[in-house]
């Protein structure tokens, strides 16, 4: 059943385009491109998190509401190219127990993002005010999971 | 502040230092760089595809009959070297010689030289050399 659902994504045109396509256009791109994407959200995801650890204090954290756009759209480019990839190798990756920690990290992650949000959309907005204790462990929670996100998506080529 | 500062600049520097570490897709988790073996006999498939192609051959080893496999490039690299998934049809005799596969009991191959029996290449001026399909080329297996 479960195994039926799997050969059939892999089967579909869209992952089988990805899997054998020659073209530089296929799967090199779509890989390139989930890179980039992954640049755009854990890089923003650590700007904001460094700012929140103190790092550059004089930006005031008002500013820094723009960024949770930019990891949005970083996130929708990478959720795309990521579901293209897993289904091209559908019938593989969905076994591996490693994706499912990927996942979970990914979640995490994003649950931190939208917490470090809330605290720079509500806190002070003075240029040189300090965060609450609060805001420091959602950051430092936040560099944490990411990193470990990278590195379970890293062991999916291993694992 | 100053203490979470310095934690910040700490973690942000493990980070940067684990990246080598983990950036480079090897071979050397799969196949033993050490080690050579050869093999001969009939092609069963090949697999063109992303982000590796894989050739399958029939040999003897100590009397059994075996498939191997074969890891090469993505089908991506491998079309620019003149090859397609008609490159190699089944029952074409080729001698593969590569990294054996350091799981206990396969018939894996990597980094391979595969040519026909008598030592010419695969593609009409086609390159035999050493390591003529590295395994890599791609971040993700």
């Amino acid at each position: 059943m479960l195994a039926d659902l799997l050969a059939w994504l892999e089967g579909t045109r869209v992952a089988t385009w990805t899997r054998e396509s020659p073209s530089l256009w296929a799967y090199p791109t779509v890989l390139t491109l989930h890179t980039v994407g992954l640049a755009i959200v854990v890089g923003v995801s650590a700007v904001v998190d460094l700012r929140l650890l103190g790092v550059a204090r004089r930006v005031p954290l008002a500013t820094l509401m723009p960024a949770f756009r930019l990891i949005a759209w970083g996130f929708l480019l990478n959720a795309v190219t990521g579901l293209l990839l897993l289904i091209a190798d559908a019938t593989m990756k969905m076994r591996q127990p490693v994706l499912y920690v990927k996942l979970a990290l990914i979640a995490l992650g994003l649950r931190c993002t939208v917490l470090a949000r809330k605290e720079i959309r509500y806190g002070p907005v003075a240029p040189t005010s300090t965060v609450s204790p609060r805001a420091s462990v959602i950051a430092m929670a936040s560099l944490l999971l990411w990193a470990a996100a990278i590195t379970a998506g890293r062991l999916m080529a291993y694992l | 502040m100053t203490s979470c500062r310095w934690t910040a600049l700490g973690l942000a520097a493990a980070l940067i230092a684990t990246v080598p570490v983990i950036a480079h897709h090897s071979s050397a988790p799969f196949y033993d760089a050490t080690k050579k073996i050869e093999a001969q006999g009939p092609v069963t498939k090949l697999l063109l595809r992303n982000p590796h192609s894989f050739l399958y051959f029939e040999s003897e080893v100590n009397g059994k009959k075996v498939e191997w496999q074969v890891e090469l490039g993505p089908a991506a690299s491998l079309t620019r070297t003149g090859w397609t998934s008609d490159t190699l049809k089944p029952g074409t005799i080729v001698r593969v010689s590569g990294q054996p596969s350091r799981a206990e009991g396969s018939f894996g191959m990597c980094c391979a030289r595969i040519t026909r029996p008598d030592g010419s290449p695969i593609t009409p001026g086609g390159r035999v050399t050493e390591e003529q399909q590295p395994p890599g080329g791609g971040l993700s297996r």
